[in-house]
C-alpha cells in the first residue's frame, strides 16, 4: 500500500496519467543522437510515450541542430511541428559558432511556425552565454519577452547559475529557462530564480544522480561535467527556496522516461499544489502569455 | 505488485543528499510513503567510509526489521582487512548475508582474478550475486575472466548504455541490471524484449536517487503485468533463494 497521500500520485501509479493534473513537458528533443541509442527517437515511439504518460505538450530542439547542421535541424523540428500541430512545439536552436545564423535566426525564428522561443547549449558549443555573438538573438528574446531554453550545469564556465544571473540581469524581460536547474550548484540555481521573476528551473535529469565514471569516456562534453552522486531531496529543495511557481517539469525525451521524471515529482514531499505548478501550470501559464504576446 | 527493492542504503556520509534516511526506521519511512515491500539496504558507510567497520553494523540497524535484508561489500583479501574467505563466507553465513556488493572505483581497488581470484570462485560455487558499481566495459572484463559469477550491473547512470550493456547481456547469461538509473525511454521495454523480464531488478538507489521515479516508471512500464511481477520482486527473491552458504 502507498503511502503517498497525493491523489495524483495514486492516478499516476494506477492509470500512468491524470485527468486532473496532466504534464507539459518544457525540455524536450528529437530524433536519434550519435553518443547514444534512444529507442523514443522515433516520432512514433516519441509519441506513444508520451500518450502513456499524459504528456499534452512538449517542446523540442532536435538533435541534428543541437550537435551537427542547425539548419536541417531545426527544419526537422518543423517538419515534426507541422506533423502534431499543438502537441509538438519548437525552441529554434542557435549554435553561436554558427555566426551567420545567428543574425538571421530572429527572421528565421518569425518565419517558422509553431516555435516559442530559443534553445542555447553553451557547455556544447563552448560559448558563454554572456558571449556577445548571444547577443542579437537575447535582444531579440528580450524584446518580446520570448523564453529561452539554456542547458544549465554547476561550475560551468559557460553556462552556470551565475552566468545566468549576469544574464537576466542585462534582459530581464527574456524568459530564461535554467535546462537541469544548474545541475549540481543547486544552491545557486535556486538563489537565481528565486531573485530574478524572469528566471525558471527545469528539471530534466534532476532526479537522478551523475557519476560520469560510470561512462568509459566521461561526460563526453568539451570540458568534465562536475558529478553529482546523489540528488534525493533537490526537488524539495528547490521548491522551497525558490517556489513551485518557478520549476517546470521536463525530461530532454527521447531520453528519460516521463514516468520517472513524474514519479520523482509525485514522490517529492511536496504537496499537490506543487506538483500541478511544476508538472503543468506554470508551464502553461507561459505559454498562455506567449499566444497572447503573438495576438 | 510486491516491490523489493534490490539497490538502497541508510546513514550518513560527508556530503548527504538534501533528503536520506539517517536510520533503518527512516528507510522504512520512506518505503511506506512509497508502497516498497522489502528492500537489499546497505549502509553508506559501506561505500564512503569502510566495509570493515560497516558491513556488520549494516546487519545490525536491517536486524530492526524483517523487511531490511542487508548486503555486505568486499575489499581485496590481500590487504588483510577482510578476513581470509573462510571466515568471510562463515560470517556471511552467521548474518544470513545473500548479497555483496563491490565499489571498485571509490574503493579503489581492480575487481579481477587477481585480486579476488578466491572470493570469485565462493561466490561461483555458493551463486552469490554480486552488485557491481563500476563502468560496463569493466564488468564484461571481470565476466570474461569469470564467466559463471552473478553479476548486477548496478548504479549504472542515466545515459544510454545500450551500445556497452547489450554486448555484455549477450554474452553472459548471469548478468543483471538494476533499474534504479535505467531511464532511457523504452530501454527497459527493449531489454525485457530481448532478454526476458528475468534479467532486470527493481531498484531505486535512493537516496543517490528520487525513490518515485523508478516505482512509476516500472509500476507502468509497456510491458505484460508478470513481466512487471517478476522485475519488481521475483527475480531478487529467486537470486537470494539460490544461494546455498
Amino acid at each position: 500500500m502507498i503511502g503517498n497521500p497525493s491523489l495524483i500520485a495514486r492516478d499516476y501509479m494506477k492509470y500512468g496519467q491524470s485527468a486532473t493534473c496532466p504534464i507539459i513537458d518544457m525540455h524536450g528533443h528529437f530524433g536519434p543522437f550519435y553518443g547514444g541509442y534512444l529507442p523514443a527517437a522515433p516520432l512514433e515511439a516519441m509519441l506513444a510515450a508520451l500518450e502513456r504518460a499524459g504528456v499534452l505538450r512538449i517542446v523540442v530542439s532536435a538533435h541534428e541542430a543541437l550537435f551537427s547542421d542547425p539548419v536541417s535541424g531545426n527544419a526537422q523540428v518543423q517538419e515534426a511541428i507541422d506533423m502534431q500541430p499543438g502537441h509538438f512545439l519548437g525552441y529554434w536552436l542557435v549554435n553561436p559558432n554558427h555566426r551567420k545564423l545567428v543574425t538571421t535566426a530572429p527572421a528565421d525564428f518569425e518565419r517558422a511556425r509553431g516555435f516559442i522561443g530559443f534553445k542555447f547549449l553553451p557547455d556544447y558549443h563552448t560559448v558563454p552565454v554572456t558571449d556577445p555573438r548571444y547577443a542579437p538573438v537575447l535582444e531579440y528574446a528580450n524584446d518580446r519577452r520570448l523564453p529561452i531554453l539554456i542547458h544549465t550545469w554547476g561550475g560551468s564556465g559557460f553556462d552556470s547559475p551565475q552566468i545566468i544571473e549576469e544574464t537576466a540581469e542585462q534582459y530581464p524581460n527574456a524568459t530564461l529557462i535554467m535546462g537541469h536547474s544548474g545541475f549540481g550548484d543547486w544552491e545557486n540555481a535556486a538563489r537565481v530564480a528565486a531573485e530574478y521573476p524572469n528566471v525558471y528551473l527545469e528539471l530534466t535529469a534532476v532526479y537522478v544522480a551523475h557519476d560520469w565514471s560510470m561512462l568509459p569516456t566521461g561526460s563526453g562534453t568539451p570540458v568534465p561535467f562536475l558529478p553529482c552522486l546523489q540528488v534525493n531531496g533537490i526537488i524539495e529543495y528547490l521548491v522551497e527556496r525558490a517556489g513551485s511557481k518557478k520549476i517546470l517539469y521536463g525530461t530532454d525525451m527521447p531520453w528519460y522516461s516521463p514516468h520517472f521524471a513524474a514519479g520523482a515529482v509525485l514522490f517529492a514531499r511536496i504537496d499537490d499544489e506543487a506538483r500541478h505548478d511544476i508538472l503543468h501550470r506554470n508551464a502553461e501559464r507561459l505559454l498562455e502569455s506567449l499566444t497572447h504576446a503573438s495576438k | 505488485m510486491r516491490f523489493f527493492d534490490c539497490n538502497c542504503s541508510f546513514g550518513e556520509s560527508a556530503r548527504p543528499p538534501f533528503r536520506y534516511a539517517r536510520t533503518p526506521a527512516e528507510l522504512l519511512e520512506e518505503m511506506d510513503f512509497c508502497g516498497i515491500d522489502r528492500a537489499l539496504a546497505c549502509h553508506a558507510g559501506m561505500r564512503f567510509s569502510s566495509p570493515v567497520i560497516w558491513n556488520e553494523k549494516c546487519s545490525d540497524g536491517c536486524a530492526a526489521s524483517s523487511r531490511l535484508e542487508p548486503a555486505w561489500a568486499i575489499l581485496p583479501a590481500q590487504t588483510g582487512e577482510q578476513p581470509p574467505i573462510d571466515e568471510f563466507l562463515a560470517a556471511m553465513k552467521a548474518h544470513n548475508i545473500r548479497a555483496l556488493w563491490a565499489f571498485p572505483d571509490e574503493h579503489r581497488y581492480p575487481l579481477n582474478r587477481l585480486a579476488f581470484g578466491e572470493l570469485l570462485e565462493a561466490l561461483v560455487a555458493h551463486r552469490i550475486p554480486l552488485f557491481v558499481k563500476q563502468n560496463l566495459v569493466a564488468i564484461g572484463e571481470l565476466l570474461k575472466e569469470c564467466p559463471n559469477l552473478t553479476v548486477v550491473a548496478a548504479n549504472q547512470g542515466p545515459h544510454s548504455i545500450e551500445r556497452y550493456l547489450r554486448p555484455v547481456m549477450d554474452a553472459f547469461p548471469r548478468v543483471y541490471i538494476d533499474t534504479s538509473s535505467y531511464i532511457v525511454q523504452g530501454t527497459l521495454e527493449e531489454c525485457c524484449e530481448r532478454y526476458g523480464p528475468e534479467r532486470l531488478l527493481f531498484g531505486t538507489a535512493f537516496p543517490n536517487n528520487c525513490s518515485g521515479g523508478a516505482l512509476l516508471q516500472l509500476a507502468r512500464a509497456a510491458i505484460s503485468d508478470p513481466a512487471k511481477a517478476a522485475i519488481a520482486s521475483v527475480n531478487l527473491e529467486r537470486l537470494l533463494g539460490e544461494v546455498k552458504l
